[in-house]
């Protein structure tokens, strides 16, 4: 019963950004749990749970910049605020009627180019919708009719960097990423006035040159060029006043030879505070990283009971196959476990924090490495239920062999890869009192790294897309399967959920395609 | 100071100057080998080899003016300006000179893919052929002059490796479902998943059936040791394994 009373204040930890009606950002409230208090589907009625609209993105007949195909896959969370969702992909961002599916704008951006591999989605403030672009650009549209209010330049194109995370607003900042890895360039966050898109803060993902946190570098050259972008939207604790999010892999990617030491802040999840970009705390999940696993996997917020004591905590399933609990007020670690089983690290130091194993490094006649440069989970979104106190990830146990091409002392770019390799998917239900797996639901047939997110609701829901083209409903508790829809591909980006006119709908992504499911209860 | 720091990187790389046209520019090969002979001539001593810089002079290819740069709009004012630099080179030895840097960023920016594939045959052959034998257990299936004679000769070392490590499947897997008090269907899988597994017989006629747990379904997957036994190799019995298949010509 005191732990039921834990999980509930859990719950009130973040009512101030309860949304029954809304889906107001990429991960529905600021805490990253991917929760959903509504419950008018529940497992009683989700038999009866139907498909209410279908929306095909259409993208037109222009060209993409930079080439290729346009890319329609919907990867981003749509936001759902005052009746209109907004989806996106690189370019492209719809209001769609949140009840009918039904378009109400479109907006294109004129690209200038850059990797259009995909869009996380939008953020919305009052009046203004707010979007990243391939060709490093923030833009804001007007709710009503989608026309641009202004844009501003986040990142050089020029530079091989390039803009798909859904911005972030906290207080009055718009939070922004950015992204790139083809060459050596520093890795930063952002935050701009909502109003004019005027840069407040910049926030490298690098130490200060002479501080004791560059010694983990061998040169300043090194850590000036050594990565770290921020690949997925943050989350954000209002009470503490802290901004959380994860950095990705150092440069070069794979061959590490010319940065030896940790390497921070590349792989770190990071504390600042979003009104001066100061930073609080670190903590570094995968020291001098040599696998593309970078650490942005959702900075999950919410309280609960460690060894009788109520904290504030932060959990992230990392990439590289390892489980994380932290103190979010301090960044001290409590937990650090396995959520698939890995073979690339040494044990754990007293930071807790997985020392890497050399021998597990790429190799010029390659080294057997799990999880793969996939990982063990990827950008896709996991979800904290606070009923049962499971931190659900769409996971992979996977392998594949990398190798070193570079093997000058002075590499560059990435300077190596890996290849093939053999993947079984699965959703790990993660007790965060203890890190051990309470249940594992494999998915049959296709093996591979699922891009589903997932979303666990009051209703005793879990949703999530399955390797199968399905959309289907675990049981939270066991992972027993409970309904499912079979769509026209698999899922491609994260489930929300939202209540209108006393329905509750479901909205799913997938390719590019959203499905919109809803419970009509009388 | 981390804004100072950041004003100060902007300011020096230019970072939010006015920006360059949409398209990279693109590599002209011919003008590129000139470029080579002039960087060889002029910068290689200062910015190295590889343009990656020395000691004595700053990387090419991380540099933002060069990144920047659209057939030597911004290397040419460059030269002129810094000191110790070949300031009286042509317009068109600049341009040659931007697509030899050009293609080192190129080259750069795709280097995860290799130019030739490495050299994975570091193993011992006896030591192959002894874990293949012995502790791998590889013999109670395979056979060096049946299943695998010549394939040292079939495929090159590296496909040798992903293959060993991972076999790709030759034949569709076979399963057999069993309805509540029905008879067993066998046949080639054809979809499974939580809710459905559907299959093709010997006749093939194609069959499907919704799963529940009175539903028995059975797959005979016979790559199911070989997905075990990748957490039991070690690298080293990789690369021996591989060096002795290799020999089976």
């Amino acid at each position: 019963m005191r732990v039921l009373v834990f999980m509930l204040l859990a719950v009130n930890a973040f009512a101030q950004t309860s949304f029954p009606e809304a889906w107001p950002s990429y991960n529905g409230d600021t805490s990253g749990r991917r929760y959903s208090p509504l419950t008018k589907i529940n497992q009683s009625n989700i038999n009866s749970l139907s498909l209410a609209w279908v929306y095909r993105v259409n993208p037109g007949r222009a060209p993409q910049a930079g080439g290729g195909n346009v890319n329609t896959t919907i990867k981003g969370t749509p936001v759902v605020m005052n009746g209109v969702l907004y989806t996106t992909i690189p370019d492209h961002v719809w209001a769609i009627d949140a009840r009918t599916g039904s378009v109400i704008w479109h907006h294109v951006w004129t690209s200038k180019g850059g990797w259009h591999i995909g869009n996380r989605g939008v953020a919305v403030l009052r009046e203004t919708v707010y979007v990243e672009t391939p060709d490093c650009n923030l833009v804001a549209l007007n709710t009503k009719d989608g026309k641009e209010k202004w844009h501003t330049q986040i990142c050089d194109l020029e530079q091989f960097y390039y803009a798909s995370v859904a911005p972030i607003i906290v207080k009055n900042h718009v939070i922004t990423g950015v992204s790139g890895d083809d060459l050596d360039i520093p890795g930063y966050i952002e935050s701009h006035d909502p109003d004019t898109g005027a840069l407040q803060w910049r926030w490298y993902a690098h130490p200060e040159p002479g501080t004791p946190e560059a010694k983990t570098w061998p040169s300043v050259e090194a850590m000036l060029h050594g990565g770290g972008m921020t690949w997925v939207p943050s989350t954000y604790d209002p009470d503490l006043n802290l901004l959380y999010f994860g950095t990705g892999n150092p440069q070069p990617v794979i061959a590490g030879q010319g940065r030896e030491g940790s390497n921070l802040y590349a792989e770190c999840i990071i504390a600042l505070n979003p009104d001066t970009g100061k930073l609080a705390w670190y903590f570094q999940p995968s020291p001098h990283d040599t696998h593309d696993w970078d650490a942005v996997q959702t900075p999950v917020l919410f309280d609960g009971e460690i060894n009788g004591q109520r904290r504030k905590l932060l959990a992230q399933a990392s990439r590289n196959g390892w489980f994380f609990v932290l103190d979010r007020a301090t960044g001290q670690h409590i937990l650090t476990s396995e959520f698939v089983k890995t073979n690339w690290t040494l044990g754990i130091d007293a930071k807790g924090q997985p020392i890497p194993n050399p021998a597990k490094q790429p190799k010029v006649d390659g080294a057997l490495v799990t999880p793969n440069q996939g990982g063990a989970i990827n950008w896709p979104s996991p979800s904290f239920n606070p009923e049962t106190g499971l931190f659900y990830a769409n996971a992979a146990r996977a392998w594949s062999v990398y190798y070193l091409y570079d093997t000058d002392d002075k590499p560059e770019g990435w300077g190596g890869n890996d290849r093939n390799g053999f993947s079984e998917a699965m959703v790990q239900a993660i007790d965060y009192k203890t890190g051990k797996i309470r249940w594992t639901h494999k998915w049959p047939g296709n093996g591979g790294g699922v891009r589903s997110g997932l979303l666990s609701t009051a209703g005793k829901l879990l949703f999530g897309g399955d390797p199968n083209s399905n959309f289907v409903a675990l049981d939270p508790a066991t992972g027993d399967p409970l309904w499912h829809a079979a769509l026209h591909t698999v899922v491609s980006n994260g489930p929300i959920t939202y209540e209108l006119d006393g329905v509750q709908y479901v909205v799913v992504g997938a390719g590019d395609t959203l499905y919109g499911f809803a419970m009509r209860v009388k | 100071m981390r804004r100072l720091i950041a004003l100060a990187l902007g300011s020096f790389c230019n970072l939010w100057g006015q920006a360059g046209p949409y398209e990279r520019q693109e590599v002209d090969n011919a003008a590129a080998a000139q470029g080579r002979q002039i960087y060889t001539q002029f910068c290689i001593n200062c910015h190295g080899g590889l343009a990656k810089g020395t000691e004595q002079g700053p990387d090419l290819i991380r540099s933002p003016l060069v990144l920047r740069d659209r057939l030597g709009d911004q290397v040419g004012p460059a030269l002129k300006k810094l000191a110790n630099h070949k300031s009286d080179l042509t317009q068109a030895q600049v341009r040659d000179l931007t697509h030899f840097l050009k293609d080192q960023v190129e080259a750069t920016a795709k280097n995860r893919n290799p130019v030739t594939p490495p050299n994975v045959l570091t193993g011992n052959l006896e030591a192959g052929r002894a874990y293949f034998n012995g502790t791998g257990k590889c013999n109670m299936c395979h056979s060096p002059t049946g299943d695998l004679a010549g394939v040292g000769s079939k495929y090159n070392p590296l496909d040798l490796q992903q293959r060993f490590l991972f076999p790709r499947r030759s034949k569709p897997l076979q399963v057999t479902v069993t309805p509540s008090g029905g008879q067993a269907v066998a046949g080639s899988l054809e979809h499974i998943d939580d809710f459905s597994v559907a299959l093709r017989d010997a006749s093939g006629q194609y069959r499907a059936f919704s799963r529940n747990k009175n539903v028995k379904v059975d797959i005979n997957d016979p790559l199911t040791t070989h997905v075990q036994m990748l957490d039991s190799y070690t690298d080293q019995d990789m690369h021996n394994v591989v060096r002795y298949l290799e020999s089976l010509k």
